[in-house]
Parts: C-alpha cells; structure tokens; sequence
C-alpha cells in the first residue's frame, strides 16, 4: 500500500486562504489532505507543541504563516522562524531528519500557492519515509531522544535564547558588547546540543543510575563531555550520586530539580 | 432592556476610527474581515452599525480615514474604498436577502422622510421588532442620496439596492405621501403611530439676494440636482456660473459639464483652504476643466430681454475669522468685475421647509426644530427630530448617526424608559500604536501597495471604478491596517480570535522579559515586583509570549497549549491524510 503520511499544518489566522474549510482533514480544489490547526499567529507554534506533534506520530509538521515582512502581529512570523531554525537542530540532534519540518508563506488569496506548498511539502514527507515515532513503531531509543528534545525545549535556556535572538543581535547584550549573526549561531548550537545530551542524559539515569562512562558509551560522547554536563546537572539539581560502584559513581535523577 | 442602548450604556474602549465615526462603524472589524478576503461578512458587520456600506463608501467624508493611526507611519488606510469595494462585491455577487424581521412590538413607528436619517432610523426600529413605515414626499425613497447627489458620485441603483436591504428587513415605505399635505401630526396619531421622528432635511436653496436673481437662467443647486436626477429636461447654457463652495457646488458645476456646458466656473468668496467641499472633489472639478474663482463675490446678475448675461462680481480679502471659525470675507470696493455667463446656479446653502412644521416644534427664529442634542426628542413627547433639519445641512453619516440616536430615543420613549440615563457615550479611544518606534524602526514591513483611485472620464459613469480592481489589491490595502484599537469584535465567531487573552502565573514568572519583547503591542509590562503584567486592552491574543516564555508561565485563555496539543491529537488519531 502507498504510504499515506500524516501532516499536521499549523496555520496563522491571517494567511490562512479563505477557501479552505477548516475541517479536518481538509481538501483544497483535489490537492492532498492536511491536517489544519489553526492558530492566531505562527509566533504561537511554542517549540514543545511541535516536538509533542512529532512525538505523537506526525510524519511531517508545516507551519504557514504571512509573508515577510508583513505580518498582522508586526514580527510574529519571525518569531517563528526562529523558533523553527532552532528546533530543525534539535531534532536532527534527536535522529530525526528536520526535513520533516517545514516553515513558508501564504496571503489569504493565495490558494494555488497554499496547496504547493502542501503538496511539495507531502511529496518530501513521503521521500523520507514513515516516522520512526509513527503508530507501531518500537524504537525506543528514538522515543527517548524526542521526549529529550521536546525537555530541552520546555527549559530555560533554549527559549530565553530564541526569544531574545533578535535583540543581542540588533542591540547588544546587557554589556553592551556587540553579538554577530555568526557568533549568535554558534552559542545557540552550542546550547542546542548540550541542553539536549543533558535532557538525555537525565531521561536515561531517571530509568536506572549510570556511570559516565555506560553514559558515554551509549551516547557516542566522550567521557569528558559527559562529566562536564554531570557537573552542570548536579549543580542545577536534576541528578545526584546514587552509590559508588569500584571507583564509578553511578547517577540517579532527582525529581525535585527539574 | 435592548442591544442598542447597553451597547451604548458600556465604558467601550474603540480604536481612533471608530471613534471618529458619528455612527459608530467597527472600522477595524470589517477591515480585519478583509484582510481574511471575506467580503460578504465584512459588509454584513457594516451592517450591523449601518445600512448604507456602498453609499458611504462612495460618498462619505470619511473622519475614520483622517483619524487613522497609520497616517503617523506614511498614508492612512483607504477605509472608504474598502468599504465601497466590499459592498460592490457582495453586490455583484448577489446581495445577502434578510429574513423579515418579526415584529416583537405593536407599536407603530411613522418616519417622515426617507433620507438617510429616517431610514437609518427605521433601519434599527425594525431590528428591534418595531413595525415602521416610512412616508416620502418623492416618487422614490432616498432623500438627497437619490436626489441631491449626483449619478457621477452615486449610482442610483446602489442607492436603490441599499434601501431595498432595509425594505426587506420589513419596513414600509409609503412614496409620494407629503407630510403636512397627505399626512399630519394628528392623522398618524389617529392612525395608531405612537412616535414619529421627523427627518425630512432641507429641501430649498438659500437665495442669492442680489438683483437679477428671478431672471431667467438663474437657477439653485439643490432643485438643479433633484430635477436632473428626476430625469427632467434641464437646459444650461454654453457657460455656467456656479456660486458658492460646498459639496453641492461642486456637483452643480460637475453635472453642468455633464449636461454639455461647454465652460464651467465656480466663483467663491473665500479662498480655497476655507472650501466646505471635500478635497478629491475639487481636485476632480479641477481636472474635469472647471475654473476655480477664489475671493469673488457676486453683486449682481446683469440680463439681457430677461435672460441672465453676466455676472457682476466683487473682489473680496479675508478678515477675522468669524462665528464659524474662517476668515470672513470683505468686499473690496471698486473691483467690479464681470464673466459672461449663460447659467448661473446658486450653491451658497440649503434651507428646510418649515411651513409644513407645527410652529410649536421651532426654534425662535423659525428656521430648524429646536431638540435635544443627546435624545432627539422635541418639545412634544412623541415627535423626535434628526438629520438635516436640525443641524443644516451635513453628511450622510451624521444623519445616520441621528437616526441611530433617535431609534434608541424612540425604543426607549415607548418602553417607558429615561431618555437620558446612560446615555453620555463613555468611549475611550484605545490604541496600543503609542510606540512609534516599534513601527518606524522596520519600514519595509508596511510596503502592500496603495489603491490607486483613477480618474473618471467626463461622463456619467460612476467616478472611480474601484470594482475593476482586483480583491487582492483590497486585501493588501486592508493588510496596511495597524489593527491598533483593542480586539475588533467583527463577530466572526470562529471560536478564536483577537479576544483571546495572556494570562500570565505570577509564581513562575522569574521577571526575564522575554514576553515584552516579543510581545508585538507592548501589552506586556513588568511591575514594581518584576512581574509580567498583561494590559488586556492592548492585547490581541497572538499568543507568541505563551510561546516565547522560557519558564512557560503565559498561558493562553482559550488557545492553550494543551487545547493545540488536542487538536493535534484527534487529527492524528483520525486516519491517514
């Protein structure tokens, strides 16, 4: 049977064309179906309701809102875009390919270009095959790394720093000092990967204390990486030392931290 | 108690346009319904604050246009050509037929004069459920925007469509009948009319007062306009003189032009800043070819075998202002000039037809009915008095606006209310646009292009043909709309709009500012204590704060997360797509 992926479209209010029905799921003029979640603004689309989507078994998310630099809420669909250009790296850092996710532009009249993009959007999808996380699907492991992810997503640090991208860029940070596009890029990749190796960590010892180096092993990282995060973790209080094992502490999580 | 008057009752927070508006239009409603490209029910919220949308978008003087925060940024949103575009499309389309509106009250409501005050009037009398009939001394209902403004400017069969929409809502409309003649105060109180609201405008022109003013050839701008509008035959000369500097001056001189005059002038006393006309009117004579004469006023009318030959004119400078605020003009001796004229049409102002009016309803010096301002209510308890007659004459949305007052007036007077409890409208104009900064900072954010109006050829096809211009260039005009007043309430009903609000749980929020970063209308402040604080009336409920907040403390009221996160889920769980 030809495989029929499952699209979750979040639409902004404002570009959503006014030909399509908001069932769901809809058809426009014979293109393929989607599902339609409307919202006010794409700059709604919180980085952990993308990643539960994926979670839950979405094969692809499209999220549409107004061209730039038009935007009914003035730079909503920026706010957007930035949050999508991160959580494209997260969830690579989570296995998945981040084609999966997909940000583009509609007015309201432009209906033959909405269901492009949907279709262009279904074709990609269906190259790329079922999501592992789809119905059925046993990998565990994958399972672990979005729910690592989307935990990344819900903290702090990645969301103070999307949400204040534009800011340090335009403005400086609270020293004043002057932050490059390029320099920004590379702090926020930086943050990606270990808030997200920290969720991870965390997910695996609230399971059973570990060792560093069982951490490191499982994880592909090296043992000084590992210990580093521990180091942070303990400090922000999600993991603690459940017994010593020969000479390896092995880490347990803490409930209470997080 | 009834939705007109608590919708008046309310403390109501309204962007610039809608308070500048005397009938209280939800600007931003309709124009946030274009921007969706639904037309149909952009015009049906028009409606719900007026019945005229293709009238007034044709000819009104727009105030919400001048009001419009945009202007600050570059050029005002064009409201009146949306609202006129959204109207004809609906025409065309096929206009939305209401259902009769059942008549909940046995009280019956006369209206005296279908123009736009009387008919608004009966307009909201016949949404309330109140039997109205509305009594025309014309064969056709419409007053001046049947007969005084002319084809070029207003369509006779937009005019016509509008009133049919109020006819179909079930109101009578009795044509032909003149009040004082056909009808009296005493014969629709015997005929069980228990309020009457006289609207019957000013129907005769100020004379000239100068000699030679009855030769023949000598004509007034009101009855000119009504008898070509009648389809008469009314002959101007080769060259035509209009006097005066209103609207209907420049209408006069328009439809002169339209009627084969070969030269058209308009001689007025003031210079051209103090002209009552709107500005695109002049600019439209002008283009048309017709010559404007400033600080000219006309002595007298100089004839030949009793016919009108020329115009003896004086030339006059600007004094002090005077009780209307323009500098009055005085004549300066010894300037006598002439123009060779053929026509002369007076346009120097409009006077009611006060003989058919019971004495008791006047004011001192006879010339308008005295009212109340806030009630319409005259010196007898049943008879109510609005538009024209009472304020001279105006516009088409300051009469509907008084049809509108008085429909309140008259529910209340028959329910055995106060006329006045509540009344003092409490709007407070609301806009978060106080940041200039935030808006100027990105320039190329507003860049949709304008409408451009065109110009019409001397004809009497209607002047700007808006309708050949496509949707998509009125979604783009209606896109440079700020949205600066509070949630629109345009009604839509979909279950999520801008009346969603932030909520914000003080016992997590840590104070980053993240949200009033984010937060496009600056509804988001911290107080005293470091905590977000949500301005309500500013926010519009895009919900990027809830999304943005790095210690997820902003919730939405009623697109949660967990709300997405459902839907999300029964579409995931409702087979493949």
């Amino acid at each position: 049977m030809m495989f029929m992926p499952k699209i979750i479209g979040f639409v902004c209010n404002w570009s959503l064309p006014a030909e399509v029905e908001l069932t769901s799921p809809t058809r426009i003029h014979g293109y393929p179906k989607i599902h339609i979640v409307r919202v006010m603004c794409v700059g709604r689309i919180d980085p952990a309701i993308v990643l539960e989507t994926l979670a839950k078994g979405a094969d692809g998310v499209l999220v549409i809102g107004c061209h730039p630099p038009d935007c009914h809420y003035i730079e909503g669909n920026l706010q957007a875009e930035w949050k999508i250009k991160m959580l494209k790296k997260l969830i690579s850092q989570a296995g998945l390919e981040p084609e999966r996710l997909r940000l583009d532009w509609t007015y309201t009249f432009e209906i033959e270009r909405f269901a492009k993009i949907v279709n262009d959007f279904r074709n990609k999808v269906r190259a790329l095959g079922p999501s592992p996380l789809g119905v059925g699907s046993l990998d565990a492991n994958m399972f672990l790394n979005i729910n690592a992810a989307k935990s990344a997503a819900e903290d702090f640090r990645l969301r103070v720093m999307v949400g204040r991208e534009e800011l340090l860029i335009e403005d400086g940070n609270v020293y004043g000092e002057e932050v490059s596009q390029e320099e920004f890029d590379e702090i926020m990749d930086e943050a990606i990967n270990s808030e997200y190796i920290r969720n991870r960590i965390y997910l695996m010892v609230k399971k059973e204390p570990l060792s560093v180096k069982d951490l490191s092993k499982h994880l592909g990282v090296d043992s000084r990486t590992v210990l580093g995060h521990i180091v942070v973790m303990r400090q922000r209080g999600w993991v603690t030392v459940d017994r010593v094992e020969g000479t390896s502490p092995l880490y347990t999580a803490l409930e209470v931290g997080r | 108690m009834t939705a007109v008057s608590c919708a008046l009752k309310r403390k109501r927070k309204v962007p610039p346009c809608r308070v500048a508006c005397p009938a209280d239009v939800n600007v931003q409603g309709y124009i946030a319904l274009l921007q969706q490209g639904k037309f149909k029910e952009s015009v049906e919220l028009i409606r719900k604050s007026m019945p005229f949308p293709a009238i007034c978008g044709r000819v009104c003087f727009s105030p919400c246009q001048d009001a419009c925060s945009r202007k600050n940024v570059d050029q005002p949103v064009g409201i009146r050509y949306l609202k006129r575009l959204a109207a004809d499309v609906e025409r065309e389309q096929g206009r939305i037929k209401p259902e009769p509106i059942p008549k909940t009250h046995s009280e019956k409501v006369g209206i005296i004069g279908a123009g736009p005050a009387g008919l608004s009037a009966a307009y909201e009398l016949a949404k309330l459920g109140y039997p109205v009939t509305v009594f025309e001394r014309m064969p056709e209902p419409g007053g001046m925007m049947r007969y005084g403004i002319p084809g070029h400017r207003l369509k006779k069969y937009v005019v016509a469509n509008e009133i049919a929409y109020i006819q179909d809502l079930g109101v009578e409309m009795k044509t032909g009948v003149e009040f004082g003649k056909d009808v009296q105060l005493d014969t629709l109180r015997q005929d069980d009319y228990k309020a009457i609201f006289i609207a019957i405008g000013t129907q005769l022109s100020r004379k000239l007062g100068i000699p030679g003013e009855d030769l023949e050839g000598v004509l007034y701008a009101v009855e000119f306009l009504r008898h070509v509008s009648l389809g008469e035959h009314v002959g101007v000369g080769e060259k035509v003189a209009v006097i005066g500097g209103g609207n209907s001056a420049i209408d006069a001189a328009r439809t002169s032009l339209r009627l084969g005059a070969k030269d058209v002038m308009i001689l007025y006393r003031r210079s051209r800043n103090e002209m009552p006309a709107l500005p695109h009117e002049i600019e439209a004579a002008e283009e048309e070819g017709i010559d404007l004469h400033f600080l000219v006023s006309p002595k007298q009318i100089i004839g030949e075998n009793g016919k009108a030959k020329a115009v003896e004119c004086l030339e006059m400078e600007l004094g002090e202002p005077d009780t209307s605020g323009r500098r009055r003009p005085m004549p300066i001796q010894g300037t006598e000039h002439t123009y060779e004229v053929n026509t002369v049409i007076g346009a120097i102002g409009q006077l009611p037809e006060t003989q058919c009016i019971p004495p008791a309803l006047l004011d001192e010096r006879a010339h308008k009915i005295s009212i109340d301002p806030l009630t319409l209510e005259t010196r007898i308890p049943d008879i109510f008095a609005g538009g024209d007659i009472v304020t001279g004459p105006a516009s088409v949305i300051e009469a509907v606006g008084a049809g509108k007052r008085a429909a309140v007036s008259i529910d209340r007077y028959l329910n055995g209310q106060d006329l006045k409890v509540g009344r003092e409208e409490e709007i407070e104009e609301t806009t978060w646009v106080e940041d200039w900064e935030k808006i100027t900072r990105k320039p190329e954010r507003y860049t949709a292009p304008y409408i451009d109006m065109g110009r019409q050829k001397v004809s009497f096809v209607e002047a700007a043909e808006l309708l050949s211009k496509t949707k998509e260039t009125a979604m783009f005009e209606a896109r440079r709309c700020l949205e600066c007043g509070p949630c629109s309430e345009c009604l839509e009903g979909l279950g999520l709009c801008e009346a969603d609000k932030a909520v914000v749980d003080e016992t997590l929020c840590t104070g980053c500012d993240v949200c009033a970063v984010v937060c496009p209308t600056g509804a988001i402040r911290k107080n005293a204590r470091g905590v977000a604080q949500v301005d309500e009336d500013l926010c519009k409920g895009c919900g990027t704060c809830s999304a943005s907040c790095p210690e997820r403390a902003i919730t939405m009221r009623l697109a949660t997360n967990a709300q997405i996160v459902d839907q999300v889920l029964s579409a995931l769980s409702g087979g493949s797509a």
